[in-house]
């Protein structure tokens, strides 16, 4: 039960990244996981990547996302290392507590999840592209607009290439 | 308000004045005052000790949880083992929380209620299936049984921090304690409880007349005589004693009524001791003498508890079963005649035998090393009397099972060395770290051979010099430098003399006691040359180097010399983890981690101590890095770690030796686990070890027994791996299999094409991309010999 419901919340959340990449330069900061999942679940779903194929990691990615939604991000996070622990080279997961840490203003260590995300995200354009929006996105909270520029230009570039 | 009065009462005192009554008067006074003053001070004295102990709770401290999952890799045996860790007993029908059964290819169970940091976890009926050393099925039993995708278990009580004199206890309420427990306690000891003021008009007339006929004064207390003697443990008896305890008796009654003095009776009685731990209270003593919660016990077991009170010593159930056993039917005799009980109640409990449990559950922490470094963490956050006093459950990372590994190898490989070398028994000692790579935490901390015993913790305590483990720090720098270093960039191994100011001439030697003349840079790590990696170091900047320490979490800060670029500088093993973590998690700094959270006595979370990541160092020049590390393991000074790991997993470690082989360290990482071990001796004498013949044995034996993870680095993008022939360091063609395959940051490998030529015999490789064995262009032939003796020498010595 708590799969199905993760699930769902999980392509919820994809979405809701692609929304965030529709309008790079905003930031995302208070909260893209809090904005209104039964929002964007009413916009038909598209496919996404399958961020696991442990049962248990996606379980625990559900947790997280309904922590998370619940305005908990403390516990969404502990639910995120508990993932961790049993795929600890998984780039979602890791991009995931990235997001979570964008969400509750710690932009530095969003950045630098982001960077470990990609470390092993291998030739997933699609998800280093995703980081580099979420580093852009950060460095906007920190007043980096430069960095951010460079950061939204290495995702474009990323999302071309990989198109 | 007063004012108006005080002149009257001067005219009546001075109208009465009669030249000896005044005086009189004053003394009453002052005696009045003073034995006033006397009693507040024992209102305050016993209401303060009343308050204070009623909340005193020791923090809780947990291991990891285990989580089971299917394709988790776990024997049937070592769950088994994890369930009697966290307290299961084995039953037929395990329909009970915290009962299992194994079955025909697993086991089934049922979990406990358990509130974790995120909340609260309620029990389940569980079946667990096995199939090639891995979990195949996880699934709630029922009648329509349910695949479960993860199943947290309850994580193994670790230890506790304890107030005062040590004194654990496991709070209950009073409606939490059994009614024949209350019933029996008060038909034995205080019948008139909930009817006298405190204290027993009886019983002191009778300790009265004992004391002037000079007897022994005993017996005739009350409960809230009790508690309060229990308050101020001591032998002592005499008759101020006992004044003092009356008084505080009928205070103690006058401020707080009678099912709070009782409530905190039955959790501050004093019912035996473990070691250094005082158990107090039923709700503990039922752990430590039957190994159930109280609700769980039977009467003649109750009965044994409340026989108890009269003397933990004399009637303690596992010394003196006999006395213990007497004890327990008089309390059942007492409870029959006071109807407590019915005549066939008390026939089938006098039947039983007592029942105890021989091996008390370890209460001080069996890991008093890992405890120590968790205290220290949380000393930082928490004042000293709330870790001992407000019942915190905090979460560890120790891992029960890697911690038992590492005890075990440390323990084994010690007494080993010490008998080869015929070296008197007991004098070398070890300490062993091990993190996990990824998130920093940190999953065994053996402080010694002696692994229970919570004496001198050189985990933590013992600075050593780290010898060669330094090196490392040296040609990451030098590898941050592509356009200057590559794996293969030519050192200069020949003689030298540094001078620097401050210090004596400088003139390091190879362990070998020779010079190499030109070696390659990975040639230069995998066998630990001193001289090179000095001239390499100078050439960089010494103070460059050590300046970096800090980014790699090491906050001690070494003289400026040269020498200290070959580790003449002291650090703990926790350090030097610190130092490998950032090198094993490409770059990434993540300060080890004990704890995960903290949680209040009623379940609220108080803090957590989240993953937290710092880049401190490129990615692709750790990665060189680890590829030397990983040469120094195949072809290097750690060869004969193929002892005891196979060559596909890839470790990468280094080995460090310090003068005279006083201290012998290895350090090294798998996919999965960050580990360090030093092996010395106490009074700093040379063990006659390396860091290969000694520390990396038990690094070899632990991870052994471990299992790890291969170690296969991810490839940051601006990484090339490049066919180069190994001794000249000239590039191939992609298909020459003459070559070997290394690394490169890109654009630092040799542009030039050279033909593929005849390989030197040494070099012949096939394909992937595992470190042939590197020879040095002029000496290679004499530099193999060394080696080989090296390598004899270092297994057998």
């Amino acid at each position: 039960m708590i799969n199905r419901y993760g699930l769902i919340l999980i392509s919820a959340w994809l979405l809701l990244l692609g929304g965030c990449q529709s309008v790079p330069t905003q930031p995302v900061a208070g909260g893209a996981v809090a904005q209104q999942p039964g929002e964007a679940a009413s916009v038909a779903p598209e496919p996404g990547p399958v961020m696991s194929n442990n049962r248990a990691v996606i379980a625990l990615l559900g947790l997280a996302q309904r922590d998370s939604a619940a305005g908990k991000p403390e516990t969404a996070g502990a639910s995120l290392e508990r993932a961790l622990r049993i795929e600890p080279r998984n780039p979602w997961l890791w991009h995931e507590l990235a997001q979570l840490r964008l969400t509750q203003g710690q932009y530095a260590q969003a950045i630098t999840l982001a960077q470990k995300s990609s470390s092993f995200a291998g030739s997933e354009r699609h998800l280093q592209a995703l980081n580099w929006r979420l580093i852009g996105n950060a460095r906007v909270a920190q007043g980096d607009s430069a960095g951010a520029e460079q950061a939204f230009q290495r995702a474009s570039e990323l999302e071309q290439a990989g198109s | 308000m007063k004012l108006p009065f005080w002149p009257r009462n001067k005219t009546s005192f001075s109208s009465n004045s009669k030249s000896y009554a005044k005086p009189l008067r004053l003394i009453v006074l002052l005696l009045l005052l003073g034995l006033s003053g006397y009693i507040f001070y024992l209102d305050v004295t016993i209401r303060e000790a009343f308050e204070g102990r009623k909340f005193a709770l020791p923090a809780r401290v947990y291991g990891r949880a285990l989580e089971v999952y299917p394709g988790l890799k776990l024997t049937p045996a070592q769950f088994v083992e994890e369930l009697k860790r966290v307290g299961y007993h084995e039953n037929p029908q395990p329909e009970q929380a915290a009962t299992y059964k194994y079955t025909v290819t697993g086991v089934d169970f049922t979990s406990r209620d358990f509130v974790f940091g995120d909340g609260p976890q309620a029990a389940q009926h569980v079946r667990i299936e096995f199939a090639e050393g891995r979990v195949s099925l996880l699934q709630l039993r029922g009648d329509t049984p349910a695949d479960l995708p993860i199943l947290r278990m309850e994580p193994p009580l670790i230890g506790g921090i304890y107030p005062g004199h040590n004194e654990d206890r496991e709070l209950l309420r009073l409606d939490q304690v059994p009614k024949p427990l209350i019933d029996s306690l008060l038909a034995v000891e205080d019948r008139k409880f909930y009817t006298h003021w405190g204290i027993s008009p009886r019983g002191i007339a009778r300790a009265l007349y004992k004391t002037v006929t000079g007897q022994r004064i005993e017996g005739g207390s009350t409960l809230t005589q009790q508690l309060v003697k229990n308050f101020f443990l001591t032998s002592e008896r005499t008759l101020s004693r006992k004044a003092n305890e009356v008084l505080m008796s009928l205070l103690l009654e006058m401020h707080y009524d009678k099912d709070v003095i009782l409530e905190t009776y039955l959790n501050e009685i004093f019912l035996g001791q473990d070691a250094s731990r005082a158990i107090h209270g039923f709700g503990l003593a039922s752990h430590f003498y039957f190994d159930r919660p109280l609700e769980r016990l039977e009467l003649q077991e109750i009965a044994t508890l409340v026989g108890m009170v009269k003397g933990p010593g004399v009637y303690d159930p596992r010394k003196h079963a006999e006395n213990a056993l007497k004890r327990r039917n008089v309390v059942l005799q007492e409870m029959v005649s006071q109807n407590v009980i019915t005549q066939a109640q008390f026939v089938a409990a006098r039947q039983k035998p007592l029942g105890v449990i021989q091996r008390a559950p370890t209460g001080t922490s069996p890991y008093p090393a890992f405890l120590q470094f968790v205290q220290r963490q949380l000393q930082h956050d928490y004042r000293e009397e709330d870790l001992r006093s407000v019942g915190l459950r905090i979460f560890t990372t120790l891992d029960p099972y890697i911690q038992h590994q590492a005890e075990t190898a440390l323990q084994q490989r010690l007494t080993a060395l010490e008998k080869a070398r015929k070296n008197a028994a007991n004098t070398l000692e070890g300490a062993v770290v091990v993190s996990s790579t990824q998130n920093g935490e940190i999953q065994a901390v053996v402080g010694g051979r002696e692994a229970r015993y919570a004496g001198f913790n050189r985990a933590i305590d013992a600075q050593r010099p780290i010898g060669s483990l330094a090196k490392p720090i040296v040609y990451l720098t030098a590898l941050e430098q592509p356009e200057r270093y590559t794996l293969i960039t030519p050192l200069d191994d020949s003689a030298l003399v540094w001078k620097q100011r401050g210090t004596t001439d400088w003139k390091p030697q190879n362990y070998d006691r020779q010079f190499h003349g030109q070696v390659q840079l990975r040639t230069a790590l995998a066998h630990s040359y001193n001289v090179s990696t000095a001239r390499l170091g100078i050439a960089l900047g010494i103070e460059h180097i050590l300046d970096k320490l800090p980014r790699y979490g090491i906050d001690r800060q070494p003289p400026p010399f040269a020498s200290s670029m070959l580790g003449a500088y002291d650090l703990s093993p926790i350090e030097v983890a610190q130092l490998y973590q950032t090198f094993a998690d490409n770059g990434f700094r993540t300060p080890l981690r004990a704890i995960r959270e903290v949680v209040a006595a009623d379940g609220k979370p108080l803090q957590r101590y989240p993953l937290n990541v710092e880049p401190v160092a490129a990615a692709a020049p750790v990665y060189l890095l680890t590829a030397a590390l990983q040469g120094v393991v195949s072809e290097g000074t750690a060869q004969s770690l193929a002892n005891w790991l196979p060559a596909e997993l890839h470790v990468a470690g280094k080995t460090g030796t310090t003068d005279e082989l006083r201290d012998s360290w290895f350090a090294g990482y798998s996919g999965d686990h960050v580990a360090v071990v030093w092996v010395g001796r106490d009074d700093n004498k040379p063990t006659g070890l390396t860091g290969a013949s000694g520390a990396m044995t038990v690094w070899g034996e632990m991870m052994k027994n471990i299992q790890p993870e291969p170690l296969q680095p991810a490839v940051p993008e601006d990484i090339e791996t490049v066919n180069v022939d190994p001794l000249s360091g000239l590039r191939y063609e992609s298909d020459c299999k003459a070559g070997v395959l290394l690394p490169f940051i890109k654009g630092s490998a040799p542009a030039e094409v050279s033909p593929c030529g005849t390989p030197s015999a040494d070099a012949v490789k096939t394909g992937d991309n595992a470190q042939v064995k590197p020879a040095d262009v002029k000496h290679g032939d004499v530099k193999k010999d060394a080696e080989k003796k090296n390598w004899f020498q270092r297994l057998f010595n």
